[in-house]
């Protein structure tokens, strides 16, 4: 007779095999049936992959979509029972699947997607209070840094995958034709508003900037580290453009704190 | 004690009345319609997040007494419970204050993995106390009773030594928690394992029913030739179920009755036709143990 530990590590390494288990060593009285678990398992987990990657499913079509999303759960099993947080290295698996390597744009379409999810479903937490930055010292300003909402992703994405997405979703074929998947990189910010998510395309300075914000880089860092990626332009000042991204961000509730070394909101 | 017209819960009481469960599919039509519907069922865990989704179950907790139905938290697992979960759990009973809160008598987690079914336990002294540990745990965590639900189950374990019913009245008595008494399940299991369902129901704790479930089911035939019965919430709920349900009012009473339908999700007219039938039944065995008290 099994520990109840034990049978249960036998029985999860059986639902995620490829074949079925051996009932003796499980000592389950009616072994056929244990397939009804494991359709139960991967088309549970196979349907959360195609809400949250609806797309990408769109894309390959259906029976690829399961097939892949089959290897993935293998591979990168569910590690919690909030669904809606499954499939985060989905892109990354994507990449790396040779299956789909014709695709070229898949795993950008699945990047925006796994970005347009975590907008969704992001707990809530309130956008800090711009009124306590009036009062901080301007020399303290280089120091300062953020925290963003986890409702924010920014992204720099080699193929357009936002204008892929939207057509797919809108099952606009004229828009597919039209596109130009070499068209260069872009820059995505995505989030949520009152009125829902939220996908815009950035300009690379907005895009560096706001992705070193969003990693926690303190704004002096910040501001240095995007002087030094992109090529100067005329017309605007840097300064002036970063100003207004900044300004954007806070009005739009994209960070919910700051943190000046030890200080904080 | 249970009330047999339903529990207080922090929010108030859910009326021995038919509610529905509320999906995706339906929230702008129930926010925009608001209709007839006693109660609604949600799965904890699709809110366990913020957003859209949280802010319609705001609003329909607002104007309808809410049950809050976890299907995660793996109260069998042998490993300990994800604190983790319990804690997201927590906050959301803190915050929505829901009517009930219920769970499964199953386990879906091993290895920090999660399997993404309500998977069988084995019916031990092994497994009973580690289910009473974690209802006890959660219970102390939610600072609230919780409902146990019986599982629908395709295989049973050879070194099982407690019939299910005796387990689920154990698990009752030794945490004081309730029973989500699933009339599907008992009938699905009890046709896949030859079991005798008026035994299973004539064995619950009447006193500690809180609430029935009653969904659809389909007959599937597996590999060897044998049928096998399969819960799969996708249909009407089914003649010789709602015979059971007449058998489980008459015999522990009327309590809140839900229809759960999660696969092909028909549209809200439907769920509420066949709610309109559990509330049909559930008022005729009202009327009939008034009759009985007077």
């Amino acid at each position: 007779m099994p520990a109840l530990l034990e049978l249960q590590r036998a029985m999860g390494r059986a639902l995620l095999a490829p074949s079925a288990p051996d009932a003796q060593t499980l000592g389950f009285e009616a072994s056929p049936a244990f397939g009804v678990y494991r359709n139960t398992c991967l088309g549970t987990l196979t349907q959360a992959l195609a809400l949250s990657f609806p797309a990408v499913r769109r894309l390959v079509g259906s029976a690829f979509f399961e097939s892949a999303a089959q290897a993935f759960i293998r591979a990168h099993p569910a590690t919690s029972a909030c669904l809606n947080d499954y499939g985060e290295q989905l892109p990354a698996f994507l990449a790396h699947y040779r299956h789909a390597a014709a695709v070229t744009y898949l795993a950008d379409v699945a990047r925006l997607e796994w970005a347009v999810n975590r907008a969704l479903h992001a707990a809530d937490v309130e956008a800090l209070d711009v009124a306590s930055l009036a009062k901080l010292d301007a020399a303290a300003v280089p120091a300062l840094s953020f925290v963003p909402h986890g409702a924010v992703t920014v992204l720099r994405l080699e193929r357009p995958a936002d204008v892929i997405w939207r057509a797919v979703l809108d099952g606009d074929d004229a828009a597919l034709r039209a596109l130009d998947p070499d068209a260069g990189p872009v820059w995505l910010l995505i989030g949520r508003s009152a009125a829902g998510v939220e996908v815009r395309r950035m300009t690379a300075l907005a895009g560096v900037f706001t992705q070193r914000l969003c990693a926690g880089e303190p704004l002096q860092a910040v501001l240095d580290a995007t002087a030094a990626s992109i090529e100067p332009t005329g017309g605007e000042s840097m300064a002036d453009a970063l100003n207004a991204v900044l300004a954007d961000h806070l009005a739009s509730a994209r960070f919910t704190s700051w943190r000046i070394g030890e200080q904080a909101s | 004690m249970l009330e047999s017209t339903g529990i207080e819960g922090q929010a108030g009481p859910i009326p021995a009345a038919a509610g529905i469960g509320l999906r995706f599919p339906h929230h702008e039509l129930v926010l925009q319609t608001h209709p007839a519907v006693p109660w609604f069922e949600v799965h904890a865990e699709n809110y366990f997040g913020g957003g859209s989704a949280r802010r319609t179950l705001e609003a329909v907790r607002r104007d309808y007494p809410l049950s809050l139905h976890g299907v995660g938290l793996s109260l069998g697992s042998a490993e300990g419970l994800d604190r983790s979960h319990l804690e997201r759990l927590a906050a959301l009973v803190q915050s929505i204050e829901p009517a009930l809160v219920s769970e499964h008598l199953a386990w879906s987690v091993v290895g920090g993995r999660y399997l993404a079914d309500l998977l069988p336990l084995p019916m031990t002294e092994e497994a009973l106390a580690v289910v009473c540990a974690h209802v006890q745990q959660t219970q102390e965590r939610l600072r609230r009773p919780i409902l146990l639900e019986n599982p629908s189950s395709y295989l049973t374990f050879a070194h099982s030594s407690i019939p299910e019913w005796e387990f689920l009245a154990a698990v009752v008595n030794r945490t004081g928690c309730g029973i989500l008494c699933d009339v599907n399940n008992i009938f699905v299991s009890a046709s896949n394992h030859g079991w005798d369902a008026l035994k299973y129901l004539n064995a619950l704790p009447a006193q500690a029913i809180g609430e029935y479930h009653l969904a659809g089911h389909a007959v599937c035939t597996l590999e060897n030739g044998r049928e096998v019965r399969i819960d799969n919430h996708g249909s009407r709920v089914a003649p010789p179920v709602w015979a059971l349900y007449e058998q489980a009012l008459r015999r522990l009473g009327p309590r809140p009755t839900l229809i759960e339908w999660d696969t092909d999700i028909p549209a809200l007219d439907v769920l509420l036709d066949e709610a309109a039938l559990a509330g049909d039944r559930l008022r005729s065995s009202a009327t009939r143990s008034h009759a009985c008290a007077a």
